[in-house]
């Protein structure tokens, strides 16, 4: 077993660490505090290649590893949560189903300019009456002979405003129930589709998270992701990646909250010395690194295991249920070692522990993730 | 154009160094190695001046121990083509220049080209004697230009903005010439995944170039710069009160 990334896998890890440094740290606050999408960043790393870091070259991307990838999301992470699954949403939810699912001629039209970080992507399966339980889909799909006709709503979309070609599902034959579910293409722009409203959040304040709104929306044939019917098998399988994305996102937070408590319990002096020499502090410290380890390790496991196509479901599904645990303790204890200045917005502390508290909801709450480990330990 | 790109490679300067009791010497080891800002400056106006004239080369050679060669690497993920390590015994600023001398008639040799403009950065951010660049103009016999803030291509060679303390001059200078570079309007280039996997690829030279002048400078001894004294706060009730005690502070002191 190997611990460890390549010296070529590390070597873009360090880069986009000091792109993260210069560009995307010093953003953070500013963007947590006026919910600002970090359009900066968008730019910045497309023109990097880190918006097609895993796909082939043939279609734009960079050829590299998957983990990679994930090593690039933690990292981003670690200086700005909401830059970080500004990334993965185009990346691990709208570009990978295409990839996976696109026809060629889909790849050639929507992969390429997703992966060169021309266009953004999103993926859109929650709606109101359908979150946890995906399979209640109201939105519909009409085929219309040289059309699909859609209608209906989505929610909680992220990218959403800034996204210009989204991946969503819709019923296409209520009576079948999860199989009569399909996904579809759409692109900003189309006629009756609409983007809608800016969702204020707890956390990952700068995530633009919009409403998507179908009204007699046409859109053409050739835009049906995958066969007729698999569109819920195509967003579970698209989910299984999302969360070891959001592992590393989890990770990463973790990781930023642990690296700006050490940098504060050094200069901060109480009772005549810097808390940090005070043993509470140290073993605190210490106790939330080697839980960010662990949590670091299970996440390696399952992105290893989707880079060399193994089954990895129930490891995405551990990887995100203790990262984004780990995440949102973690962060907790950060903002109780730094005091009254933790509770303070002029510090980072708060702002790391309302973005963890996300990692435990979206792309499957803690509970699915549960659900999915349960079920695949009563499945052997 | 034949670019070459003289780079040094420095502790990261953004790091708080401070002196080794037991060496008496900077403790240089918590600092990152990067390639001195100034030169990054350096290439990426070398590089800008490349995209804007076209088919040319930018070549960067470093004088420096053996892990000077992760410099030379950054630096082909952001621009250069091609690059060289000089081995050499050189200490200061004037072995240095002839190291750098001694070196561009090796690569030219080994390359068969001339180079048409060689970049350094003004001074390096460790050291900052900003001597190295004129004097490797002095060796080569070629005109220089200080302080760039620009370039650009012109029929006689090329015109450069330097930066004064007033303001600019606008100088043209006939190639081949040095050019050092000081912070211009805009940032250095990141690399791209793809830059930094062809960089990879790309072998870097290793010269020998033999002596090199005996340095003019041995460091006699390592001193930390004083510490600031807290200082007095003045905050009287109104601006001329106030002002009036710093100025009768100034008069006791007889620094008026």
């Amino acid at each position: 077993m190997k611990f460890h990334f390549s010296e070529e896998e590390q070597e873009i890890i360090s880069m986009v660490e000091d792109y993260a440094i210069k560009e995307v740290g010093p953003r953070a606050q500013e963007i947590d505090e006026e919910e600002r999408f970090p359009i900066e960043a968008r730019e910045g790393l497309a023109e990097m290649g880190m918006m097609g870091v895993y796909f082939p070259e043939e279609y734009g991307g960079a050829g590299m590893s998957y983990l990679t990838y994930i090593g690039v999301a933690e990292k981003l992470a670690e200086y700005c949560a909401t830059t970080s699954i500004m990334m993965m949403a185009s990346e691990s939810l709208c570009a990978w189903p295409i990839f996976q699912y696109g026809t060629e001629e889909q790849k050639q039209k929507f992969l390429a300019p997703l992966c060169s970080g021309e266009k953004l992507g999103a993926f859109a399966l929650t709606e109101p009456s359908a979150g946890t339980d995906a399979a209640m889909q109201k939105t519909v799909a009409a085929d219309k002979g040289d059309h699909w006709l859609i209608n209906g709503s989505k929610i909680f979309i992220t990218n959403a405003q800034y996204a210009d070609i989204f991946v969503f599902f819709a019923m296409t034959d209520k009576e079948k129930g999860t199989k009569g579910i399909s996904a579809f293409i759409v692109e900003k722009g189309t006629p009756g589709f609409e983007v809608s409203g800016h969702e204020k959040k707890m956390g990952i304040r700068g995530s633009s998270t919009s409403e998507l709104i179908f009204n007699d929306c046409k859109i053409p044939k050739e835009n049906l992701l995958g066969e007729l019917g698999k569109g819920f098998k195509i967003a579970m399988t698209t989910l299984d990646g999302g969360r070891v994305g959001v592992a590393a996102q989890a990770v990463g937070i973790a990781q930023g909250a642990i690296n700006d408590a050490l940098a504060y319990v050094k200069e901060r002096v109480q009772f005549g010395k810097p808390i940090w020499k005070f043993q509470n502090t140290q073993f605190q410290l210490a106790d939330m690194q080697a839980k960010v380890d662990a949590a670091r390790l299970l996440l390696y496991r399952a992105a290893q295991a989707k880079q060399d196509g193994e089954p990895y479901s129930h490891l995405a599904a551990m990887a995100k249920l203790v990262c984004a645990e780990t995440a949102s303790d973690v962060t907790r204890r950060c903002v109780q070692l730094a005091g009254g200045y933790g509770y303070s917005r002029d510090y980072p502390f708060e702002r790391h522990m309302r973005d963890a508290k996300i990692t435990e909801i979206y792309e499957g709450t803690s509970e699915v993730q549960r659900m999915v480990i349960s079920g695949w330990m009563g499945n052997k | 154009m034949e670019i070459l790109v003289c780079i040094k490679q420095v502790p990261d300067d953004s790091v708080n160094i401070k002196m080794n009791p037991a060496t008496n010497a900077p403790d240089l080891d918590i600092a990152t190695p990067i390639v001195n800002a100034f030169d990054t400056y350096a290439l990426e106006m070398a590089t800008r001046l490349k995209e804007a004239i076209g088919d040319s080369t930018i070549t960067v050679v470093s004088v420096g121990p053996d892990k000077a060669k992760d410099a030379i690497k950054t630096c082909l993920a952001v621009g250069a083509s091609k690059g060289y390590v000089v081995k050499a015994d050189a200490t200061d600023t004037i072995s240095t220049a002839d190291a750098l001398a001694k070196a561009v008639a090796k690569i030219e040799e080994a390359e068969g080209v001339k180079f048409d403009i060689i970049f350094c950065g003004k001074e390096s951010t460790d050291c900052a004697s900003g001597q190295v660049g004129t004097m490797l103009a002095e060796d080569l016999d070629v005109p220089v230009v200080t302080n760039l803030v620009d370039i650009e291509k012109i029929d006689a060679g090329i015109s450069a903005k330097q930066e004064t303390e007033e303001g600019y001059n606008i100088i043209e200078v006939a190639m081949p010439c040095v050019v050092t570079v000081t912070k211009p309007e805009y940032e250095p280039r990141y690399p791209t995944i793809k830059s930094k996997m062809a960089a990879r690829k790309i072998p870097i030279g290793e010269l020998e170039i033999g002596d090199v002048v005996a340095p003019a400078v041995t460091v006699v001894a390592n001193a930390e710069p004083p510490k600031k004294a807290a200082g007095v706060k003045i905050n009287e009730e109104t601006l001329e009160e106030s002002m009036a005690m710093a100025l009768g502070m100034m008069r006791d002191a007889k620094v008026l």
